[in-house]
């Protein structure tokens, strides 16, 4: 492959290769077998991003598409007054299936999908570094999201609209299983979607090419770290939400019933806290391939690239500010209303600051209008509509209006559609060439575009007067003297040209998308980025050094000096599989890691996880269980094989850098990775306090209700010397297992062993404690509140013990010592945790009753 | 994570984090008076809510702004070292985050003060 041209320079120096040439004889060869991807049936068991990403896009895109053909049945439905396609009932099932399986199936998955494959390829690293979690996050979400959408055959589907709110949703008027299929099924998806943003999270920060220190990071890596920080952030409280409601409908406990002091605007509350983030964690990752695009298409770098990072984490903050927005109507008072209006109008600031920059980068350039160029100004057009729409529904008062009605539908699909879908296509004309023999046919990306432009504007420009005139959004059908009938129609007409637009699409893959790696298309767009270097299932060949952020424009034979294996780790220093491990804010090189290869493990745990859920819908509770286990043991069994320790003594991967092939402590990607699941875990904890306090405002004078007595001091009080005196003993155990001498103390299982019994103890104390008192869950809220923070904890301890018996076990197999010893650190981490949620629920459940004094 | 670089990432998100707790404090406390009928307390003659949206603003926004000065100190010493492209971006994008922030915590301010806060 020829260098590109080069438009422009930044005058940086180019570094000095660190490795020579001619490369040792069977380096490459052993490079390519370490990364080959399995064979026949067990093809299914690859880890590589490349293959994972390909199926998960492709899974995503397949939602996108049965999701459409809900639409277009809703559509169909609607285009004249009292039409009967469909009944009222099924009609339903469609709204929510569509919103449901866009927003969870489609949306969130493609964009994280997206990046499995990019992130890797544009960072110039070998992998991911847990490739085995994006291995079951997407098998997970695969399998789940098929039995979750097949339920629309069976008249099973969730029936409450996509946010499905109680009362509507609780058992009262809706004691039919479809909710629990939301609530089961889409509950455990975003756990799988919270994997992807911990493998994202510490993929963005530990390996990147050499060089590429903060500055110089791609923006399409900024806005998905932003992305997968909103998930750790966000995604808790709907999984919380979930849980609660599901406990509500399963074991009668009211958090939602106000007769028994529960709220059903506390799951409001949840559900938009993560609800409105969402938007932007869909939003954020499309201005990423947008901000990729652009200065390829206009030839020349980006502008504001300052401007645009400051944009990505301002979105990221202050969308956490303005979930209420959706709550307008319910009777807040105005206050709320007014400063939850102002958050939403201020968001609309560093959104508009990535608008202008994109604006000026085309200016300062030449832009070609190539198939993305027009998605991307496809993308401009559509979304600017729906922001500023999006302003007028933050006025509490016009949103008073057009709540509830076509106007608010009109709204969110300009800005998901515009936001996401348009940058979606144009990432996939874009970036076909870097994993297809040849890129995608110009001629019909056109027709593409042009149909699901203008079916786009078709279908949703007329609904804003629907809305205006009255009609509300959810109706299955409408009288002919509404009036409504020809704006209906010419929306009905313009949803069939967007599948028009997407068919062309289908066609156009099924004619040019040969996928493959070594042979693929190449940068045929000329741009600047470590993706367009040439690539296998090793991604390159060696790891780059770079010293702009348009590195192939700026650094002359980077392609040929990669592909011949002139820079780091050229070939595999251990005979595995292996990433480097770069510095989060200079990337330079710290350690090799052992990245682990294919297995069945992440495939069948998957599948097991799935089953749990889904099953436990249906209320097989027994054989839901079993399937529980089993996915547990197999995540044991693959866990068993990582941890692998210094396999061989530092390695140098070039340029006289010698680094080594396994570090424990803060350094290590599985800690970064462990205290991520930690704020994750800390989130889903307060929210549930969240909750809890809510509960107690409502409940004036009645928390705890009448007739509750509240525990004596002495059992949490024990309860906490028990939680206290287990993160003693872990410490020592800690203390004991230092030295780089590969000591394997003996003490070190008992302590653990001690410490799981103290653990287990705290946490039965109190459950035994509320028992104690006869406090019901179910006679008011005040009782699930609290039995709802006991249940929590205990499944925090009960997580603890099993990974204190797995460190145990990896001691006595004489996998644990001093040198080797990341999974005592995770295990050491997770209790640390699990006692300090501990301590803080005691102290909120014994202590904050008694400091209210019952108002 | 080195504890100067974590000092970096702290300065790269004070503002935020200043906006954050204002955030906090003025819907968690109002919301809680406004729930227990309590709008009209006062403390010193003045009304818990009013005061409670000034001080957290005022804090907030002075805390800020101390930010934002020690982002042009550090964005002004990294300048005279140009090896240190990571420290200067960061001490930039610092200076641009906490300006934003100032304008977005007096907006905020502005908007919870100017309406009854349970009406």
């Amino acid at each position: 492959m020829n260098a590109p041209e080069r438009p422009g320079s930044f005058g940086e120096q180019e570094p000095e290769l660190p490795n020579p040439l001619p490369r040792p004889e069977g380096e490459f060869e052993a490079l390519k077998k370490a990364w080959k991807a399995p064979r026949g049936i067990s093809f299914i068991t690859a880890v590589n991003n490349t293959y994972v990403g390909l199926w998960y896009v492709g899974t995503a895109f397949l939602f996108f598409i049965l999701a459409g053909i809900l639409a277009l049945i809703m559509r169909a439905q609607l285009a004249a007054p009292e039409g009967d396609l469909v009944s009222h009932d099924l009609y339903n099932q469609l709204f929510t299936m569509h919103g449901t399986v866009m927003m969870f199936l489609f949306a969130v998955p493609a964009v994280e999908a997206a990046s499995v494959y990019l992130l890797p390829n544009m960072q110039a690293a070998r992998d991911l570094p847990f490739p085995r979690l994006s291995a079951y996050a997407f098998w997970a979400y695969f399998v789940g999201g098929l039995v979750f959408f097949g339920t629309i055959f069976f008249g099973l589907s969730p029936n409450g609209g996509w946010f499905m709110y109680p009362p509507l949703t609780g058992t009262k008027y809706s004691p039919a299983e479809n909710a629990d299929w939301w609530l089961l099924g889409i509950g455990f998806i975003e756990i799988s979607a919270i994997a992807g943003a911990i493998e994202i999270i510490v993929g963005v920060m530990k390996t990147r090419a050499v060089g590429m220190s903060l500055d110089k990071l791609p923006v399409y890596s900024w806005a998905m770290l932003v992305f997968a920080v909103m998930i750790v952030i966000g995604f808790p409280a709907i999984i919380l939400g979930t849980l609660l409601l599901e406990m509500e409908r399963a074991f009668d406990w009211p958090f939602f019933i106000a007769e028994r002091g529960g709220d059903p605007l506390l799951w409001q509350h949840l559900f938009w806290f993560f609800g409105h983030p969402e938007v932007y964690i869909i939003f954020l990752p499309a201005t990423g391939m947008v901000s990729m695009i652009v200065p390829t298409m206009a030839q020349t770098s980006l502008v504001g690239y300052r401007l645009i990072v400051l944009a990505l984490i301002a979105t990221g903050f202050l969308s956490f500010g303005l979930w209420v927005h959706h709550m307008f109507a319910t009777g807040l008072p105005k206050m709320s209303l007014s400063f939850f209006s102002a958050a939403s109008t201020a968001v609309a600031v560093p959104s508009g600051i990535q608008v202008f920059a994109w604006i000026a980068t085309i200016a300062s350039g030449r832009m070609k209008l190539t198939t993305p160029s027009l998605f991307i100004i496809g993308f401009l057009f559509i979304f600017t509509l729906g922001g500023l729409t999006g302003v007028m529904v933050a006025m509490a008062p016009f949103d008073w209006q057009a709540h509830d009605s076509y106007f608010v539908v009109a709204h969110l699909h300009y800005v998901l559609i515009g936001g996401m879908v348009f940058p979606l296509f144009a990432a996939f004309y874009y970036w076909a060439p870097v994993a297809s023999k040849h890129a995608l046919s110009e001629r019909l990306g056109r027709w593409v575009f042009g149909l699901m432009f203008l079916g786009m504007n078709v279908t949703f420009l007329p609904m804003h007067i629907t809305g205006l005139i009255g009609m509300p959004r959810r109706v299955y059908t409408y009288p002919v003297e509404m009036g409504w009938d020809a704006l209906n129609l010419v929306s009905t007409i313009g949803a069939f040209m967007i599948a028009a637009g997407v068919a062309v699409f289908l066609f156009d893959l099924a004619r040019n998308f040969r996928f493959t790696l070594e042979d693929n298309a190449g940068n045929v767009w000329n741009a600047s980025t470590l993706e367009w270097l040439p690539n296998g299932t090793y991604n390159t060949r060696s790891i780059p050094s770079v010293v702009s952020r348009d590195p192939l424009w700026d650094q002359s034979n980077l392609s040929k000096d990669v592909e011949d294996g002139r820079y780091y780790l050229p070939g595999t220093a251990t005979g595995g599989r292996e990433a480097l491990v770069t510095s989060p804010f200079d990337a330079r090189p710290q350690y090799i890691l052992q990245v682990p290869g294919p297995g069945w493990q992440p495939v069948l745990a998957a599948v097991f996880t799935a089953a749990f859920f889904l099953l436990l819908t249906v209320k097989f509770v027994f054989t839901s269980v079993i399937c529980g286990v089993l996915a547990v043991g197999c995540v044991i069994w693959w866990l068993w094989e990582t941890d692998p320790g210094p396999v061989r003594p530092p390695a140098d991967i070039g340029g006289g850098i010698v680094v080594p092939v396994y570090v424990t402590g803060p350094m290590n990607h599985s800690w970064w990775a462990m205290i991520v699941l930690m704020v994750v875990s800390g989130m889903v904890f307060t929210c549930l306090i969240f909750s809890y306090l809510f509960l107690w405002l409502v409940n004036p004078g009645a928390w705890p209700p009448q007739g509750v007595r509240i525990p004596d001091w002495i059992w949490p009080s024990l309860s906490a010397l028990l939680y206290c005196a287990s993160a003693v003993l872990i410490a020592v155990a800690s203390r004991q297992l230092r030295g780089a001498d590969r000591r394997n103390p003996r003490s070190v299982p008992i302590l653990i062993g001690v410490a799981l019994l103290l653990v287990s103890g705290a946490a039965a104390v109190d459950l035994w404690t509320q028992w104690g008192t006869n406090l019901s869950p179910s006679a008011h809220a005040y009782g699930a509140a609290v039995y709802a923070i006991v249940s929590l904890q205990i499944f925090f301890v009960l997580t603890t013990f099993i990974m204190g018996i797995y460190t145990i076990a990896r001691w006595l197999a004489g996998r644990l010592d001093s040198v080797r010893r990341t999974t005592f650190d995770n295990t050491m981490l997770f209790w640390y945790y699990t006692v300090g949620q501990g301590l803080t629920a005691l102290l909120v459940v014994h202590g904050f009753p008694r400091l209210t004094g019952g108002i | 994570m080195s504890g100067r670089r974590t000092g970096q990432v702290l300065l790269m998100l004070a503002g935020l984090i200043a906006w954050a707790v204002q955030f906090t404090v003025i819907y968690g406390v109002t919301s809680t008076l406004c729930g227990r009928g309590w709008a009209d307390a006062t403390l010193f003659g003045f009304g818990i809510v009013p005061a409670t949206i000034v001080s957290a603003t005022l804090i907030t926004f002075a805390a800020t702004a101390v930010a934002v000065i020690w982002s042009i100190k550090s964005h002004r010493q990294n300048a005279k070292r140009p090896a240190a492209t990571t420290d200067g971006f960061m001490s930039h994008v610092a200076i641009l985050i906490n300006g934003l922030s100032l304008v977005v915590i007096l907006w905020h301010g502005i908007s919870a003060l100017i309406l009854p806060a349970c009406a």
